[in-house]
């Protein structure tokens, strides 16, 4: 007899046998139903946090270096790049002259966590950066309320400011805020431009931010370690671009031949390789949580199956008296048993697609789960089902036809 | 000659200890024949049974069934035999609860890959000749111990199978039921098909054309019916027989 009669038969047999137990189906649904839902949730949250991270990721502007005293992230010895000496403005201005690759060489300065204050309304932990008109070329700022810093701004060190969204809306809720006065460290600023809004990366708003011309920055707070960042136009050449900054630095600050670099050169990349760090043995928990029910659900799938089996008994014999073959008995488990947890992978995909959502709404993560997942959820429990159900399919096998028959 | 049995010995292990069940029986069977195998329980008529229905494999001898040694057959040769050559009949009539007396008989023509509407056609047939052509829905829970055993025999019957292999036929039923059922294989026997037929009943036995009479595993006996079963209970085969 053929594969597709047991197939067919066998598929025949799976939909009216769960119509007959339906308690028994709907626990078994319920059990492999959990965990595909817990595991399709945890899924659809570490993708809704990795598509977030990855855009913003791309937001910050993927073809561009940062060089500084210290790495972005520091691990180890603090030390070593606090005794490092400070970056130079001739070190910048001799980078900018020589580097053939660069399309913008920009200096940073930043001062964390700053109080800004506009009439009655005040706004807390600013990031304060002092910086030159190509910043906003290089980190892809837009501005759509104003201007963005100019050089000339730096040059006359004027007062001047730009502001992120959460600042803007923050100090002056329902007004425009140009041209309004905000004070900083007993100073007055003018705003002159307020950014497009960026997000939140790894839980923190891009958007508490405040601009000044760098030479304001140094009058103001004296002089201060400053990062260079640069620009190239295709992220592609960043390796060449890396080379030959560190080549160029290494000869601005006399760095002898045999001598490790006395800078860091940056990029964002670092920081997704960080943040994988971070979250990959988080996300290795939850999918083993997952999995773990799923495990159950599977354990739960071969008990019932058993049970089965053995309640079928006499009809096994039967079907092995009317010439079924062993493997027909297998294939009607089986189907059985990857039926049951089919559907209930597919009430269980709901049910995570749900949580998902729910999620994404009650939190700021944007959970989200591709359709593909979707499709994976549900054959993966049919797959859980098939493997949980070897083992009694088997048994139903091997039963003697002579004592199946005689099964009371 | 359509069955052949050469010294057949069946012997299982229970325990430590080896039950004999079959010591070696020779018979032959023809086409068209009607034969009861008669013997008390435990005499190893069901094991005989067994063989001859190519449930159960036997551990000497040889067995040849329309032609084929079927004793050195796979576990999955033996199936198809059991679909191609035996229609079972049997005592608690092995129905499957859940189907109708139409997918029941149907049931051994999937098993030989027949598409559903010849399945149909011939199931419908087959319940027709057992004169339950108005009963195709019922399920077995609906039907009469009698009406059950018409759908075993309808299932079969339509296979076309080259033997008719009854274990007890009418061991669950009540006489003057049984007395139909008997008549009803008295029709099929007319009608050509070869039939085996398990009993401890003397009398049942001494309705057919012969019989073989088994005890501890060995043939004793073996001639027309109501001589065979008269032997050991002269009284009620004489009262059968007359």
């Amino acid at each position: 007899m053929s594969l597709r009669v047991d197939l067919v038969e066998g598929g025949r047999i799976a939909l009216r046998t769960l119509g007959v137990n339906r308690l028994r189906t709907a626990l078994t649904l319920s059990a492999v139903g959990i965990g595909v839902a817990t595991l399709l949730a945890i899924v659809g949250i570490i993708q809704g946090l990795n598509g977030a991270f990855n855009r913003q990721l791309a937001s910050l502007g993927t073809a561009t270096l940062n060089i500084a005293r210290h790495p972005y992230v520091v691990s180890g010895d603090w030390w070593k790049y606090r005794n490092r000496k400070q970056l130079t403005l001739a070190q910048m201005h001799f980078l900018a002259q020589h580097s053939q690759l660069a399309t913008a060489v920009v200096p940073e300065v930043n001062e964390d966590g700053r109080d800004l204050t506009a009439l009655d309304q005040s706004v807390s932990a600013v990031d304060l950066v002092g910086t030159l008109a190509d910043f906003q070329k290089i980190w892809g700022y837009e501005v759509p309320q104003g201007r963005f810093l100019t050089d000339a701004d730096s040059d006359a060190e004027r007062q001047v400011m730009v502001i992120g969204f959460d600042v803007a809306s923050q100090l002056f809720p329902g007004r425009n805020p140009l041209g309004q006065s905000i004070r900083l460290d007993n100073r007055p600023y003018r705003v002159v431009g307020v950014l497009a809004k960026k997000g939140q990366i790894l839980g923190q708003s891009m958007d508490l931010i405040a601009l000044i011309p760098f030479n304001t920055f140094l009058a103001v707070y004296g002089k201060r370690d400053f990062q260079i960042d640069v620009a190239v136009d295709d992220a592609d050449q960043l390796d060449r671009l890396e080379d030959e900054v560190t080549g160029i630095m290494r000869r601005a600050r006399s760095v002898l031949p045999g001598q490790p670099d006395d800078f860091s050169v940056n990029r964002t990349q670092q920081l997704a390789d960080t943040y994988r760090q971070l979250t990959g043995a988080l996300y290795g928990v939850a999918l083993g949580v997952g999995l773990i029910t799923l495990l159950v659900g599977g354990i739960g799938i071969m008990n019932i199956m058993l049970v089965s089996v053995r309640e079928r008994t006499r009809e096994i014999g039967i079907r092995r008296a009317l010439g079924a073959r062993r493997r027909t008995i297998v294939v009607q488990f089986l189907l059985e048993a990857s039926l049951v947890s089919a559907v209930g992978g597919a009430i269980g995909t709901a049910l995570g697609l749900g949580a998902a959502k729910v999620v994404s709404l009650v939190t700021s993560l944007a959970a989200a789960v591709q359709p593909l997942t979707v499709l994976g959820g549900i054959l993966f429990a049919a797959a859980v089902g098939l493997v949980f159900g070897i083992w009694p399919a088997a048994r139903a096998a091997k039963l003697d036809p002579v004592e199946a028959l005689r099964y009371e | 000659m359509l069955i052949k049995l050469e010294d057949i010995r069946r012997y299982y292990t229970v325990g430590s200890e080896v039950v004999h069940a079959l010591n070696g029986v020779s018979f032959q069977l023809s086409k068209g024949e009607w034969v009861a195998i008669i013997g008390q329980s435990g005499s190893g008529k069901s094991t005989l049974m067994n063989v001859v229905g190519c449930l159960d494999t036997p551990t000497a001898g040889r067995y040849w069934l329309n032609g084929s040694d079927v004793s050195r057959m796979s576990d999955n040769e033996l199936a198809d035999i059991r679909n191609r050559e035996i229609g079972f009949i049997f005592q608690t009539f092995q129905l499957l609860p859940r189907e109708t007396a139409l997918g029941n008989v149907e049931l051994p023509l999937i098993y030989r890959g027949l598409r559903a509407r010849e399945r149909r056609e011939r199931a419908r047939n087959a319940l027709d000749q057992v004169g339950l052509s108005n009963r195709v829905t019922h399920r077995p829970n609906e039907l009469s111990g009698g009406q059950r055993q018409r759908v075993a025999i309808a299932r079969a019957l339509v296979t076309e199978p080259s033997l008719l292999l009854a274990d007890e036929p009418t061991g669950n039923l009540d006489s003057a039921t049984g007395q139909e059922i008997i008549g009803l294989f008295e029709q099929l026997h007319g009608a050509g098909h070869t039939i085996c037929l398990v009993t401890h009943e003397p009398t049942l036995a001494a309705r057919c054309p012969r019989a073989i009479r088994i005890s501890d595993g060995l043939i004793v006996n073996d001639g027309p019916g109501p001589q065979v079963a008269l032997e050991t209970r002269p009284e009620r085969a004489r009262a059968a027989a007359t």
